[in-house]
């Protein structure tokens, strides 16, 4: 329906824009998983499960998303970028009746997705920073994470090696760093980030309304009591940070002189029972296959990744007070994730292939489902990194983005756009961070005619105003103009003098990166 | 530089489309002498001394004292009132602050005391609580206004942690960043500190003729967008850029351009950025901006000073009494001291003892705060610590007591609710305000 009739300029158009094409465009039939059966089977069980909770509530999903919609939304979520005119366009013109889920197997395969995992998870591990000196060292962990999700290393094992880092070399030694090796401040991030459980409050007293006690929580700490950074010049640079494990040391309760020996929260297993150094004995417990919290933990973070909001939300206060929406759900999932092996791919494969992750996120009716029903699809902030690539992809800026580069432009961008909440489905930004992208870089490159690749290949003389405008509706919201839309802007291309047509479309462009719908993942 | 008349009736003709007839209705107050109008609002300037300013070597000294240092006292317009030798323009105006000199917390890590000291709360709790900044613009806001509710000058990324954050008001709340775009200037510079807002104006080749025909387009674009998608995130992404879209406006940013000032009157304050800030906070407050912030020593250590305490506190002390005193003699000379409350705080105090290094460390025990200017009964020290001021003696001022204080000079309820996101009602400040400082 929208193809461009036009031979030589739809011929051109794709010459054009096809070299921004990244590694994606790979053949993909020849890859289908054996383990099919069983995840399409999860993902029908996953779906089976939100309805029947919409139907005890008497509600509707909505309607599945167009194709624009989602594979601009696959695109973000798997690879962290939107797609190219190019992809968007192969995407819309396949007729497969499953290319949903081949465009889901084709992301997961690009190394674009372990590159999105790392930055994601760089984020969860680590309070941002905009210092130079910890931005380079955030590389050395970035680096690390994206190496074992681009092998996709089992999850437990991955718990364990960051968790028992000790090599200078080491990616996670920089997360001991940025603690300053204390235990009580391992003792909260790493319970936090790998078991869901926020014990700190616990710290300085027993919590008031959750079940772990001050002693759970020093009892945790004491697992990172015997930590060491030994006095080593070598010790600098991309996140070098050597830790040796001693035998000695403890916690006690501050104000106190009760020293606490280390015991598993919610467990009585005896920790001495198990080989090796303290953070060994912690993390073969974490590991275990009966560990209640780290599988839950990593099947929840991999919901909200996908649906804006965890099974339990927030996602990382898995606190038993907390109950999940879906509790059968979040269960049988757990199971499954941890049957596949810690398979955190196929984990992430089986819910972007779910209609759950398939939903419109447009409203359908004034009485609207409550977000925690999955009816519809979480309209989601791009984090600043998002928007700072999909500013220069959309003005083709770059030809490739470099996969770990300095980018002291996106750095700033990042820097300023940064926002307090960790909550994607917030959009947490003030006047000062809209300011900058109105009038800053690289908006303002990316809709210069000077500097603007697109709208230089958007020039050739022999293409139409609509063939122009399908264009950048394709490069910024995946999806061609509505009828109206076009006419608009048919009207005011219409409007301008001859030699102003690409600063027109150069307006047109602004105009859409910076409106809601390019602004944020629906 | 004023805006030429011209480009002023274009970006109008650019915004009033758009943004409809309502929100004209600043125009006028910008023009008018707003502290002439009976029913405007207070507002709140909070000058933020980063690092932790020592009230031993401030308003609280200890003459003949071995923690008294090396500064003598000075006589004030008030009789028996005194502070250091470094504030000669303060002390002209002592009869417009009330010293509280009861200061007692409990943080004295830097982030931790500087989230309490704009939240009342200590950190680490469930819930991200709105700075005090966030709370009175809410409480204080001009929905009709096209500037920021609240304004933080120069804030200091290192120390300030979440302390200027909405907390759970939303982003609608939080601070607008005025930043030097410049080096900061050193003590001896001769540079005058160039503040402002970034990215305000138009990029090159952007005329307000294009912008108009931009933004009639983007506002259809918006409308249609969230009609379908009538999400949080997405009416947030609207209404930010819509503000930001009116703050452009050039009656609003020439509120930023400290150029229309004179070069006397620019001098008066100091030339460094918490000079220049001040006289920012003058225009913002001039033209009804609920709270600003301004920041002395958030470049540096700022007052930090674990070593050669003197010296720098000299510098600091000098810097602070030239732009405090020159803010207060012309709110007062415009006749908007009486709706602006002025409040002098940082993290926590320093120790009376001096250390090793000529230094003095980390001491929230006893410590001092000055309110000043609307709201405020100037001209007295309320609270007491003993003769080597290590303990308060004598009014005893706890964190939520100051902010209480500070809300009711302002003409807010401390008690005023605000909800979390569970819709737990959260009042402002839970603490009791000190009728004796209130007017």
């Amino acid at each position: 329906m929208l193809r461009i009739t036009h031979v030589p300029a739809s011929f051109v158009l794709f010459s054009l824009l096809a070299w921004s094409t990244a590694v994606l465009a790979q053949d993909v039939s020849a890859d289908v998983p054996e383990e099919i059966g069983p995840m399409q089977a999860m993902a029908a069980r996953i779906d089976a499960l939100v309805q029947a909770k919409l139907d005890r509530e008497k509600l509707s999903p909505a309607p599945l998303a167009t194709d624009g919609e989602f594979i601009r939304r696959a695109y973000l979520d798997l690879v962290g970028n939107i797609p190219t005119v190019a992809q968007t366009r192969a995407y819309l013109d396949n007729d497969a009746p499953d290319k949903r889920q081949q465009l889901i197997a084709q992301l997961l395969k690009s190394p674009a997705h372990p590159t999105h995992l790392a930055n994601t998870w760089r984020s969860l591990v680590l309070e941002p920073s905009d210092e130079p000196q910890r931005l380079q060292n955030e590389r050395g962990l970035q680096v690390w994470l994206r190496g074992k999700f681009s092998q996709n290393v089992r999850y437990d094992r991955l718990v364990e090696e960051f968790l028992t880092a000790t090599q200078g070399s080491d990616g996670p030694g920089y997360f001991y760093a940025v603690q300053d090796l204390k235990p009580e401040m391992l003792a909260s991030e790493t319970s936090r980030i790998f078991l869901g459980l926020q014990l700190e409050c616990a710290q300085c007293h027993d919590h008031p309304f959750d079940r772990w006690k001050q002693h759970d929580f020093w009892a945790l700490a004491a697992f990172f009591a015997q930590l060491e950074r030994p006095d080593n010049v070598n010790n600098v640079g991309l996140g070098r940070f050597d830790i040796v494990d001693r035998n000695v040391g403890e916690v006690t309760i501050p104000e106190t002189d009760e020293v606490v020996p280390p015991a598993f929260p919610g467990s009585d297993a005896n920790y001495a029972s198990f080989g090796g150094t303290r953070r060994q004995q912690l993390a073969i417990w974490m590991v275990s296959r009966d560990n209640p919290f780290m599988p839950r933990r990593a099947v929840n973070w991999a919901w909200a990744h996908m649906m804006g909001r965890g099974i339990v939300h927030p996602a990382d206060d898995m606190s038993p007070q907390n109950l999940p929406s879906h509790p059968e759900l979040l269960e049988e999932l757990t199971d499954y994730f941890i049957q596949s092996g810690f398979d955190l791919r196929l984990l992430l494969q089986t819910i972007a292939i779910t209609d759950t992750y398939a939903r419109s996120s447009e409203a359908v009716s004034d009485s609207e489902a409550p977000p925690e029903l999955f009816a519809r699809m979480a309209v989601k902030s791009l984090t600043p990194e998002q928007l700072f690539d999909a500013l220069i992809k959309v003005g083709l800026l770059k030809s490739d983005v470099a996969q770990m580069s300095m980018d002291v432009n996106r750095d700033q961008f990042v820097a300023r756009l940064r926002t307090a909440s960790k909550d994607r489905t917030f959009f947490d930004t003030g006047m000062p961070q809209a300011l900058a992208v109105m009038n800053g870089p690289p908006v303002s490159t990316a809709t210069s005619p000077e500097t603007s690749g697109l709208l230089k290949a958007l020039s050739a003389p022999f293409l139409s105003d609509q063939q122009r405008l399908n264009v950048l509706f394709l490069a910024a919201y995946s999806r061609p103009p509505h009828a109206d839309e076009l006419k608009r802007y048919k009207q005011f291309l219409q409007q301008a003098p001859p030699d102003q047509q690409s600063a027109a479309l150069g307006d047109v462009l602004w105009v859409l990166a910076n409106s809601a719908e390019f602004m944020l993942n629906h | 530089m004023n805006a030429s008349t011209d480009s002023r009736r274009r970006f109008l003709q650019a915004t009033a489309g758009m943004l409809g007839a309502a929100s004209c209705s600043w125009l006028p107050q910008l023009a008018s002498a707003a502290g002439s109008d009976p029913n405007r609002k207070r507002s709140c300037i909070l000058l933020w001394m980063a690092g932790g300013p020592t009230q031993t070597d401030t308003f609280d000294m200890k003459p003949g004292h071995a923690n008294g240092g090396e500064f003598k006292e000075t006589k004030t317009n008030v009789p028996g009132l005194r502070f250091s030798e470094h504030f000669a323009g303060l002390a002209k105006q002592a009869d417009k602050l009330a010293i509280l000199r009861g200061m007692s917390t409990r943080e004295g890590d830097h982030l931790r005391g500087t989230y309490l000291m704009h939240t009342g709360q200590r950190p680490g709790g469930p819930l991200n609580y709105p700075s005090i900044g966030a709370s009175l613009s809410k409480a204080l806001e001009d929905n009709q206004s096209m500037l920021p509710n609240y304004v933080a000058v120069n804030p200091s990324g290192l120390l300030n942690g979440n302390a200027l954050s909405p907390g759970f008001l939303g982003p609608r709340y939080a601070a607008a960043t005025v930043g030097s775009r410049n080096t900061p200037p050193a003590d001896d510079s001769e540079a005058m500190a160039d503040l402002g807002v970034d990215f305000l104006s138009l990029p090159p080749g952007i005329d307000a003729q294009r912008h108009k025909a931009r933004l009639a387009l983007w506002n259809d674009q918006q409308n249609q967008f969230l009609a379908r998608h009538p999400s949080g995130a997405a009416q947030a992404q609207a209404t930010i850029f819509q503000s930001a879209v009116k703050m452009m406006h050039p009656d609003a940013a020439s509120a930023f351009d400290l150029s229309q000032e004179s070069s006397e009157v620019r001098e008066s304050y100091g030339r460094g950025t918490f000079g220049q800030g001040c006289l920012i906070a003058r225009r913002l407050v001039e033209r009804d901006v609920p709270f600003v912030e301004v920041t002395l020593g958030g470049s540096g250590l700022g007052w930090d000073t674990h070593q050669g305490n003197f010296p720098a506190v000299e510098r600091l002390s000098k810097e602070l009494d030239q732009g405090w005193s020159t803010l207060l003699r012309e709110l007062n000379e415009r006749g908007l001291l009486e709706s602006t409350t002025i409040c002098w705080m940082g993290e926590f105090g320093r120790t009376p003892n001096i250390n090793g290094t000529a230094g003095r460390d980390h001491f929230p025990d006893a410590w001092t705060c000055v309110l000043s200017g609307g709201g405020i009964a100037g001209g007295q020290a309320y609270g007491k610590t003993d003769e080597a001021g290590q303990e308060v003696t004598e009014g005893k001022t706890e964190v939520q007591d100051l902010l209480a204080t500070l809300c009711q000079a302002v003409g807010v309820d401390p008690a005023t609710e605000h909800y979390s996101p569970q819709a737990r009602p959260i009042k402002i400040s839970e603490g009791n305000a000190i009728d004796q400082v209130l007017t």
